[in-house]
């Protein structure tokens, strides 16, 4: 075997992520929870108790499936603890576990108080400040991915937080639909239209960033698998939406297909980056 | 190995390797002149005994002669062997590989716990009684250096779950009583020189302008100190282009790119709240 053709011997020159499949997983429940604590304001301040309710409860329970899956990667609870030691500007990672921090408790916090009925006043600064907070939730994991040497991360740097962002609108108009009957879910079938409109471009965006070359890898293998489940999902869930708004049932179906086509989206990103270390031909053509 | 650094160092990293650079203290680490590599993988050995590394098990590769395979978290030196038959030539090309302590070091920057630091030799060292096993410096380093230590004994790795990151510490507890690095002390073609980099980049210079007189293909690697990542603190000389023994050709440390990502995630995230806004109006 002549070892200049492929590299050294086709070996990986970086390494892929050690991170499991709880990572892709606290990118989804992360993206949607942000989403819905935004959006749970917006409702909040149209009086649509109901929505508002609902969306900040899910924002919450997004948090709590985060923190697990972030807790169940690291192995240790006290692994997240030992991070909240140092603020480091030069990781995003750093920067992610102060931003997940104050919007998980916020969150939790807006979440109970609306559960319970006790602190009201309380509760509603930190609905405030979990809705601000929240879309900086759904996108700063783009730039935890982007700032690292996986080709198909790195290159596509600058469309990824766009990416994520408009897939977090999906999500948590999706959420919206599902836990809230139709004649509340007016803010949330909109948002997830206006994601299933954004999600497309997004892509548009990301396969100019990368060129058809380093673009490679998000179409193979188990990246690009992922990839077409997650367009179809985005597509039905959409088409579905329109079809919403008398129709409990359909709405439940819509969000529930718009909830899997953002996961499957997540989950297609994460094999891309891989696939794209996995093969050295992406770190050294570049 | 519990290593002993002032925590202070941690906190601002990016601070720490600018003012680094502009004291210009002696900053250590190594010529790997790969020209004089015979393949014998004494560095390989002494660095596994010296740092009491795990073993990576007996596995055969049928990669020339290297059963070895990569740099990892228990291997912290790595001999490569290239084998180039064809009609032109014929030749054996030996590289001993190891962390290239860069001047811009994406581990550093990225790690979340500060448990990676830059020492007073100017090389980066994991402190493993830190180290929360993210495994974000796994992918932030582009060479690959990075990967979980993985213990020979699995009941153990099972209990403490995943375990910590490591690398080349560049014998930081040898460095701290004047030793010189276990594999540069074990190399007996001088294949590894221990040294001060500037003197070690001279030095570099002046080999390769006499290699070159008899192979085309020579290079110095790492040895700029205005390529991707400011230059290493492991420089190397070659024979053939970088990826031909597993080195990426352009490395760039990610964090060059940071504020540029976190503009495009500010936008991405107000686009988002508007998206929110635009959909709660009442209309």
């Amino acid at each position: 075997m002549n070892a200049t053709q492929s590299g050294y011997y086709g070996r990986p020159i970086v390494k892929p992520p050690e991170w499991t499949a709880l990572i892709p997983i606290y990118f989804w429940a992360g993206g949607w929870a942000g989403g819905s604590a935004t959006l749970a304001l917006g409702a909040r301040l149209a009086k649509n108790e109901r929505a508002a309710r609902t969306l900040i409860v899910a924002a919450a329970a997004g948090c709590a499936i985060s923190g697990v899956c972030l807790i169940g990667d690291l192995k240790r609870p006290e692994r997240f603890l030992n991070m909240l030691r140092v603020f480091k500007p030069s990781s995003p990672m750093s920067v992610g576990v102060f931003i997940f921090s104050l919007f998980g408790g916020a969150s939790m916090t807006a979440a109970a108080s609306e559960l319970t009925g006790v602190a009201r006043p309380i509760g509603r600064f930190a609905e405030a400040v979990s809705a601000t907070t929240g879309p900086l939730m759904s996108v700063y994991t783009a730039v935890l991915i982007g700032d690292t040497v996986m080709p198909a991360w790195h290159h596509a740097r600058r469309s990824l937080p766009a990416l994520f962002a408009a897939t977090s609108a999906l999500t948590a108009g999706g959420v919206g639909m599902f836990f809230t009957p139709p004649a509340d879910a007016k803010p949330a079938r909109r948002l997830a239209l206006l994601g299933g409109v954004a999600v497309p471009m997004a892509l548009e965006r990301l396969r100019d960033e990368l060129g058809t070359f380093q673009h490679e890898a998000y179409q193979r293998g188990k990246a690009g698998r992922l990839s077409h489940l997650a367009r179809l999902l985005s597509l039905t869930g959409s088409a579905c939406t329109l079809f919403a708004r008398r129709n409990a049932r359909i709405a439940r179906f819509a969000g529930a297909i718009l909830l899997a086509g953002g996961l499957a989206e997540r989950f297609a990103v994460y094999h891309a980056g891989r696939i794209s270390a996995e093969d050295p031909k992406f770190t050294i053509e570049h | 190995m519990t290593l002993t650094i002032d925590l202070t160092t941690a906190t601002s990293a990016r601070a720490q390797s600018a003012t680094y650079l502009g004291e210009r203290r002696d900053r250590r680490g190594f010529f790997t002149d790969t020209t004089l590599c015979i393949g014998c993988k004494a560095c390989e050995v002494a660095c596994k005994e010296w740092n009491e590394l795990p073993q990576d098990g007996y596995t055969f590769t049928g990669m020339s002669y290297d059963n070895t395979g990569e740099l990892s978290g228990s291997t912290w030196r790595h001999v490569a062997f290239v084998e180039q038959f064809d009609d032109s030539r014929s030749r054996w090309l030996m590289e001993s590989d190891v962390c290239k302590h860069c001047t811009h070091a994406g581990c550093l920057d990225v790690c979340p716990t500060g448990a990676i630091v830059r020492t007073e030799f100017g090389t980066v060292v994991i402190q493993d009684d830190v180290c929360n096993g993210c495994g974000y410096c796994v992918v932030a380093c582009p060479f690959g250096v990075i990967s979980e230590r993985v213990d020979a004994k699995p009941e153990e790795h099972r209990t403490h779950g995943r375990g910590t990151m490591g690398k080349c510490t560049l014998c930081y507890d040898r460095l701290k009583t004047g030793e010189e690095p276990a594999c540069a002390k074990a190399c007996p073609t001088e294949s590894i020189q221990y040294g001060n980099v500037d003197e070690l980049r001279e030095r570099a210079q002046l080999r390769l302008e006499r290699v070159r007189e008899s192979f085309d293909g020579a290079q110095l690697y790492l040895e700029n100190e205005n390529d991707g990542i400011g230059g290493g603190g492991s420089i190397f000389l070659l024979l053939d282009r970088p990826e031909v023994y597993g080195l990426p050709p352009h490395p760039v440390v990610p964090t060059k790119h940071l504020p540029q990502m976190w503009r495009a995630a500010g936008v991405a995230a107000a686009a988002l709240a508007g998206a929110v806004a635009l959909a709660s109006l009442r209309l």
